[in-house]
Formats: structure tokens, sequence, C-alpha cells
């Protein structure tokens, strides 16, 4: 069946099954492969893409309840939020890497949300996103690095 | 030639693919600063590790496989400081499967120093030929030019040329012997730290993991496996027989119990044009699987049996026996004994496993996130039946791996299928395929008795250990641990003692086994740091001054049983100063407030020392982690970010495995399937964590991505004990 999804600011029209997540509508229809299977279940958060700028987990979201929905995904998150990835790569965040896209669309929709987040609703945010090299304490840094950053240059006002 | 084709010349040549098959492995080719840069065909490669552009371009190509180590960037760090490249102009090819590189089995911690010489050679051979072009082209003493930040310099500092200009010029020069090695103090790279040369491309979404890339007209393929290890297809009751997308449904056959080398293990395999066609066919179907021998295990049982065993004599570990351990025991005294509990654990990195095939009478082609590409790329030749040089292995990033892509299995999958599809084939693993059919790090039980003195001093130690080998993938008969594996913590267990004896006993499981990040070294040092713990709080003293009480004021130890490797025996002074450091770093002495626990561990693995205190709390009935302090003694280092990043990486994981770990089998089925209910840590899980690095230049380099995990478990456990006054022996604990 055929859909026109907003990706990316972008219209695109995919022929897929009405019950085809959009994690796999984007990994195999789109080409869009920043997005990660991690779990096709929610646990792990490594496919999160953001719907109207929520952080959402895309392996849960069938490609027949997105209609009239705007998706943003990894790839276009520096339109957004250039400080966030600036202060990952600075932090030098990702060991093996395959769940920092999701863990960045997490950390985006935080900050959408809440400016200067404190640990403790870092945690709370990011508690759906697991990594499993263990790169924590890199990740709430980096979010503090880039709220401020984002104060600084106006980007949050 | 465009920049991509030319970073991996080998897929240029692979006719077969077609054009655009070389775009779009091209694409998939995670390199540094690829995007955008032509430059012209190497012409300068006076080493496999290194290559020269005529636009200067510094080319290193990474043999080993990258898995969130850092391995890319601190290979790149090493050929460029003894190269003297500008940083920004170094990019990082990978190397495919191939001998010519020499070992490129990415385990046990020893990249760095299986390499380190050889690489800064590469570097500095490649200089001194640059510095011998230009010499020759002024037509002065190569003693008079200097090669500094990517340029060969004259004495008077008034001719320069860049080493792109003299790269056609030292290419036609014989590679010199004994090229001079910069001194520490030169050092511009080494033992900096350097942001990895992925960081960006990941933070983009840009870089390419195992299932990243396509090939044209390639379908993907989900395996359901039998829930037993060796049962075959006896009938599928509902094969559909057309659906859209479908391709094909292939039964696979199973693999033995033990050997061929890491068989795949069969099943029925639903091939589809996309991959949720393929999951959604694969859930639906009814599978009734042929029985086996395996389909009676219960790890219950064999936890129960591994118990049994250290209640009994095991085998003595040659040359382990000191003094008459069974008199001190018989005439009694303060004894302090105890038997501590590991579970099965799965690695479950993020990446589940995944490989792509492209299997003709032309050759193979792979393409998979695989921690040794070179013993991969052998046997799927002999699988194939067909030559070596037919077969190629090619790498993506490695989506995390802890010893699981060790085992090409999965690969081996992919090109069973293309080549009876006659079509590229990509096999991806869901979750529930990766925690119910791993290689599972082995379960297992100690049991350690001592009897001491009014100091917690142990007069005589007895330590039993009982685990399934990993021997038992490769042999059906294989029973026994192995040197190697009793090496990881338990035959070189430091502590002086007049009366000691070492036993081991092993039991075949009914699983596949394997090495899980840090090996027999997560339970033996798990147990032995809680023993050692025990005993100085049954004497009522301080951890720390016991352990250093214990431990030799210097020299090496003589373990019995396999022997360290020449020059990496366990070193006292070394093994001292980690605990020395960490007691200062997580201010030991600092009273905490009440409820609030300190524990420690210190462990020697992979070559490197690591001495970690962990602060700790019950909150709730759940075991809170505040603080974490790490030091980490793995004498030279490359990146020390990188290393702070492995110790902050070895907490989390090792706080996995003792406060979440454990796969169960029932029936031979494993129980668990998912992150829900085969839980790993937590960003509110995670402490904050301080990590200090010896000062150790100049000493042999040593492991850094596996040692800091053994730690982790025992300094959990003596902080909750410190705490709360509940002593916990097995992992997980389960307060």
């Amino acid at each position: 069946m055929a859909y026109t999804l907003k990706i990316n600011e972008q219209l695109v029209e995919v022929d897929a099954a009405s019950d085809t997540p959009l994690l796999w509508v984007l990994r195999d229809h789109l080409g869009l492969t920043g997005s990660k299977y991690g779990c096709g279940s929610g646990y792990c958060g490594s496919c999160t893409v953001h719907m109207d700028g929520s952080a959402v987990r895309s392996c849960q979201l069938p490609i027949s309840s997105l209609d009239g929905r705007a998706i943003t995904t990894i790839e276009s998150l520096d339109k957004q939020h250039p400080q966030l990835i600036g202060a990952w790569v600075r932090e030098n965040v990702a060991q093996c890497g395959y769940c920092q896209a999701g863990q960045l669309m997490s950390a985006a929709a935080l900050l959408n949300a809440s400016a200067h987040p404190t640990d403790q609703e870092i945690d709370a945010a990011m508690t759906g996103n697991i990594c499993r090299c263990g790169t924590y304490v890199r990740i709430r840094s980096a979010i503090h690095h880039a709220a401020a950053e984002r104060t600084s240059t106006g980007a949050s006002e | 030639m465009n920049a991509i084709a030319n970073l991996s010349p080998d897929f240029s040549r692979r006719g077969f693919l077609g054009v655009s098959g070389v775009l779009v492995l091209g694409a998939c080719l995670p390199s540094r600063g690829m995007l955008g840069q032509e430059h012209q065909a190497s012409p300068f490669e006076p080493n496999l590790l290194l290559a020269i552009s005529s636009d200067g371009t510094v080319r290193v190509t990474c043999h080993r496989s990258e898995m969130g180590q850092g391995i890319r960037t601190a290979i790149a760090q090493v050929v460029a400081d003894e190269l003297d490249a500008d940083w920004a102009r170094v990019e990082v090819a990978q190397a495919p499967g191939d001998v010519k590189y020499g070992d490129q089995n990415t385990d046990g911690s020893i990249s760095i120093l299986l390499n380190y010489e050889r690489l800064r050679t590469a570097g500095a051979s490649a200089r001194l030929m640059l510095r011998q072009a230009a010499a020759k082209r002024w037509a002065v003493d190569v003693e008079d030019v200097r090669a500094v930040h990517h340029e060969v310099i004259d004495a008077d500092g008034k001719r320069r040329l860049g080493y792109g200009e003299l790269a056609t010029d030292a290419a036609l020069l014989p590679v010199p012997i004994g090229a001079p090695l910069k001194s520490e103090a030169e050092h511009r790279y080494i033992g900096k730290p350097v942001v990895h040369v992925d960081a960006e491309a990941i933070t983009r979404g840009q870089s390419h993991f195992g299932a990243d890339c396509s090939l044209p007209n390639m379908a993907t393929a989900i395996i359901v496996r039998c829930p037993w290890l060796g049962g075959g297809v006896r009938a599928i009751r509902n094969k559909p027989s057309n659906a859209p997308g479908l391709v094909a449904i292939e039964i696979l056959p199973p693999a033995p119990s033990a050997g061929p080398l890491f068989a795949p293990l069969g099943g029925v395999a639903v091939v589809a044009e996309d991959t949720w066609t393929a999951i959604k066919i694969a859930r639906s179907l009814e599978i009734e699987w042929t029985n086996s021998p395996n389909h009676g295990f219960n790890s219950k049982a064999l936890q129960e049996s591994l118990r049994e065993a250290v209640m009994k004599p095991g085998t003595p570990v040659p040359g382990s026996g000191k003094g008459d351990v069974d008199a001190v025991f018989a005439k009694g005294g303060n004894e302090v004994s105890a038997i501590y509990e590991t579970p099965f654990l799965a690695h479950a990195p993020m990446e589940p496993p995944v490989a792509i095939a492209d299997v003709s009478e032309k050759g193979a082609f792979v393409r998979a996130p695989l921690q040794d590409p070179q013993s991969a790329r052998g046997l799927i030749a002999s699988y194939l039946g067909m030559a070596l040089e037919k077969v190629e292995v090619t790498l993506t990033l490695l989506g995390g791996a802890f010893g699981r892509k060790s085992k090409p299995d999965f690969a081996l999958e992919a090109v069973e299928l293309s080549k009876r599809l006659a079509r590229p084939v990509r096999v991806q693993w869901l979750r529930e395929d990766d925690i119910r059919h791993d290689y599972y790090h082995a379960p297992s039980v100690q049991h350690h008795r001592a009897i001491i003195d009014n100091q917690g001093m142990p007069q005589a130690w007895l330590q039993r250990t009982a685990f399934p080998s990993i021997t038992t993938v490769f042999a059906a008969q294989a029973q026994a641990p192995a040197p190697f594996e009793l090496e990881q913590g338990f035959s070189n267990l430091p502590y002086a003692v007049d009366h000691q004896r070492m036993e081991s006993t092993g039991i075949r499981p009914g699983v596949r086994v394997g090495w899980l990040r840090s090996v027999c070294n997560v339970f033996h040092g798990f147990s032995a740091n809680v023993f050692a713990d025990e005993m100085a709080a049954a004497a009522g003293r301080d951890a720390i001054e016991h352990r250093l009480a214990m431990l030799p004021t210097g020299g090496k130890l003589n373990q019995p049983g396999m022997p360290a490797p020449a020059g990496h025996e366990l070193d006292f002074a070394r093994l001292r100063e980690v605990i020395e450091r960490v007691r200062k770093l997580s201010q030991w002495q600092r009273p905490r407030p009440e409820g609030v626990g300190l524990g420690f561990a210190v462990h020697q693995s992979f070559r490197s020392y690591v001495a970690t205190v962990l602060e700790a709390s019950m909150v709730n009935g759940r075991p809170h982690i505040s603080n974490a302090y790490v030091v980490l003694d793995c004498g030279t280092y490359v990146n020390p970010d990188s290393c702070i990043a492995q110790m902050q990486g070895a907490v989390v994981f090792g706080l996995s495995l003792a406060l979440h770990g454990s796969i169960d089998m029932e029936d031979g089925a494993v129980v668990q399937s998912n992150f829900h209910d085969y839980p790993v840590l937590r960003i509110a899980e995670a402490p904050a964590t301080k990590v200090e690095l010896v000062p150790a230049q100049g000493r042999l380099p040593a492991g850094v991505g596996e040692p800091g995990v053994p730690p982790v478990a025992p300094a959990l456990v003596n902080a909750l004990f410190a705490a709360s006054g509940v002593r916990y022996r097995s992992l997980p604990v389960t307060a």
C-alpha cells in the first residue's frame, strides 16, 4: 500500500505493508540507515526518532499511523541541534557508536523540553536508551555542554 | 578514480559486482575524511599499513576490528606520530581479512601490544624515505633535512617540500631498515587524547555497521533456530507457498554439538525482499524440531553439578601445590570458607549479529562486523570448498562485540543462503536470536577455604573452580578447563601463602560457550577479591591494608600452570601501585555517611593492572552505586582518552553483570529473550566515575578493552557488605 510520509522536511512516497514499522521503512525503503535496530520491542532506544518533536521508538510505529506526522531522524538532527552534535564529538562520547543515533535523538528531545536539564532529568529522559559500551557518564556530560552552548548562542531561546 | 574506490582498490577489481556494487560498497567504507576528497592513486606505499598520495593524504590501513575500543584511531596515532604527519590529513582505511596483514584476531586486548613497534616502524621508515627523497632532490645530506609536520625542511629552513610532493620520489627508494624512532618527548600523538576518527560520522548517523550496507538485488533472511542445540527441522506445519515479498524458505541442517569450528546452528531461513516481511513470516511459522541430546539441558542442574564439584577434590593446577594445606586444615584454627557463583551470560552487543554475503561461482564476497575477518575468510573458503583467493571478507564497524563477533557463524549462514539462492543475502539476527543462541559466557562456582591468623593473613588457602570450558565448543570430548582459562585469575592468584592448592573441574554444558569481555577473569576475579575481603573482615582489618599486607613487596609472580609471557609476569610493585593510587583517588579513609560503604578490588588481566573502588548503598532494597574510582596501569598507552572511556565502560559492563545478568536454560531452551528479561545497565544506574592512568610510557603496552571489568563486581559486593553487613556471594546480586 502506498503512503506519503514527511521525513526530515521532505514528503516521500513509500509502498509498504500497513504494519511495517517506521524503522524498517527508514532503513529498507528509504535508505536512511542512521536509525538502528536493537531490540524490535521498544526496550533499547537504538531506533529513536522524533515524531512532531517528541522522541519515539520507530520500531513500534506502523507506517499506517504516520499520516500527517512530521518525522525527524538522526540524518537531519544537525539542523536543529548542531551544539549537541558538536558536544558529542568533542566529548568523544561514542564507543562502538551503534546506539548513539538513538541517544542523540532522545537528548535532543530532552533539550527541546528542558533547556538546562539536571543529571536527574537527564537520567529520566535517557533511561529508555541502552548503551552496552557504557558511555553514560559522557552522555550526561555532553548534554550539559550542549545545553550551555545553546544558551550562549541563543539557540534555545 | 574517485576517493572511495581509491580507499579500497580491491573493490574496484571486483568486476562481478558491477559498477553500482562498487559504489554501494564504497559508500560503506568507514573512513575519515572520505567525503568530497578526490586524490590521486597512491604512488608511495612503503608497507601494507601506510600510503601517501601525491596530494599529501596519508592513508593508514587498520587491520584490526573496530568495536568501540578506538583501535582505528590508535593505530593511526602511532603511524602518524612516527611519520610526523598532520593529523588533519590522515585518513583510515579498513583492511579486509588477509594473512598478509599478520594477526587480525581482535580479541584478548592485544592489538597495541602486538603492533606497537611495527606501527612505529612503518611511520618512521616512511618519514626517513621522505627525507631521503628531499635530500636527493636538493643534493644535500639526509642528515641535513628534517621531516616535521607533513613537510621536509632543509638545514636553513628555507627550502620546504610537502609529503605529497615527495611521495612519488620516495616510492622509488628501497624501504630502509632501522629508521630512527622518536623519543618519548618527541611524540606528537602517542600518549595524547585524540577524538576517535569515526566520532563525527557516528554522531551524524553516517557511519556503517553490519546492517547498513546493501548490494544490488540483495534479499534479507531471518532464521528461526531450534530452541535447543543440535535439533533439526522435522516439519513446518504452515509453510506459506506464496506471500508478497517472500523469496524463499530454506531449511538449514543443524550444527553438531561441537565442531566443526563455528558451524551455523541451522534452522528455517525466511528470505524476503525486505526485513519486515521476513520477520513477520518467520514469527508466524510453526515448526516441529527433532530431538538432540541437548534438549534435556537445564542450567539449574548444571549449577548444582558445579556446586557439587567444588566440594570434592578437582584436578590440581600443575605445580600449584605449596606446603601442606591439608595438615594446616586438620590442625584447625580461624577458618574462612565460602562458595561463589556466577551464571551464564549473553554478550548482547547493541548490534545483533548480521552479515552480508554474495556467493557465485566466481567467488564469495562477505561484508560483516567480525572480530577476525582473516579466520572467517579461511572458514568460509573451506565451508564452500573454494580457493582462499576467491573469498573476500571485508569489515564494517562492529556495533559492539565483547567476544561474540569472534565467532563468524552468522557470516557462514549468509554464505550458505547466498549460494543457494544465487543472489546477495543479508542475514539479520533479531535480538531474540542473539539472546537465545549466543556463545554464552560460562557459569561457574568457586570454593575458597583458608585458615587465617589474627591479622587475616592466610596460613593455608585452598581454591577450587568449576565451569564449562570454552574448549567444549571445539571438541566433543573436551571437558577440563584449559590452562589458558585457569591463567585468568585463578592459577595466577598473587597473594603470598605458605600452604596453597588450586584445583579445577570442568563439566560439559548443553549450549555453546564462548569468551566474553575478560572471560574467566570475570568469575575468578570476583571470587578471589570477595574472599580476600572476607578474610580482612573476619580479622576486623581495613580491606586495603590487609590486601597490601598479603602481597609481596616486590618481584614477579612465579605462577603455576600456564606461565605468563616473558616480560609480562605479574609485577607486585605495579599491583601495589594501582592499589595505593585508588586508595588516594577514592579518598578511602574519608568517612562516608551511615549506610554508604566502600568496596575495593584489584585484578591483573591482559597484562594490565586495575584497582577499583565503588561507593554503594542499599536504596529501597536495591543496590545504588554513587561513585566509581578506577586506576589503570596498562603500560604504554596510545590514547589516554580511549583508556579512560574503556574504564568508564567497564564499570557499566561490570555492573550489568553484577546487578542484572543471568541466562537460564530449561529443556535446552534459553528462558530469556530480550532486554526486558535480560536487562543491562541503564543510565540512571551508572555511577559518576573517576579514572586515573598510571604514567607508564616506555613500559610494554598491555590490554585496555577488557581488564577494567573483573574488579567491578567484587568491588560492588564488598561495598554492599561495608554498607549493609550483608555478603552477596552469587551474581547477579539479588537483594
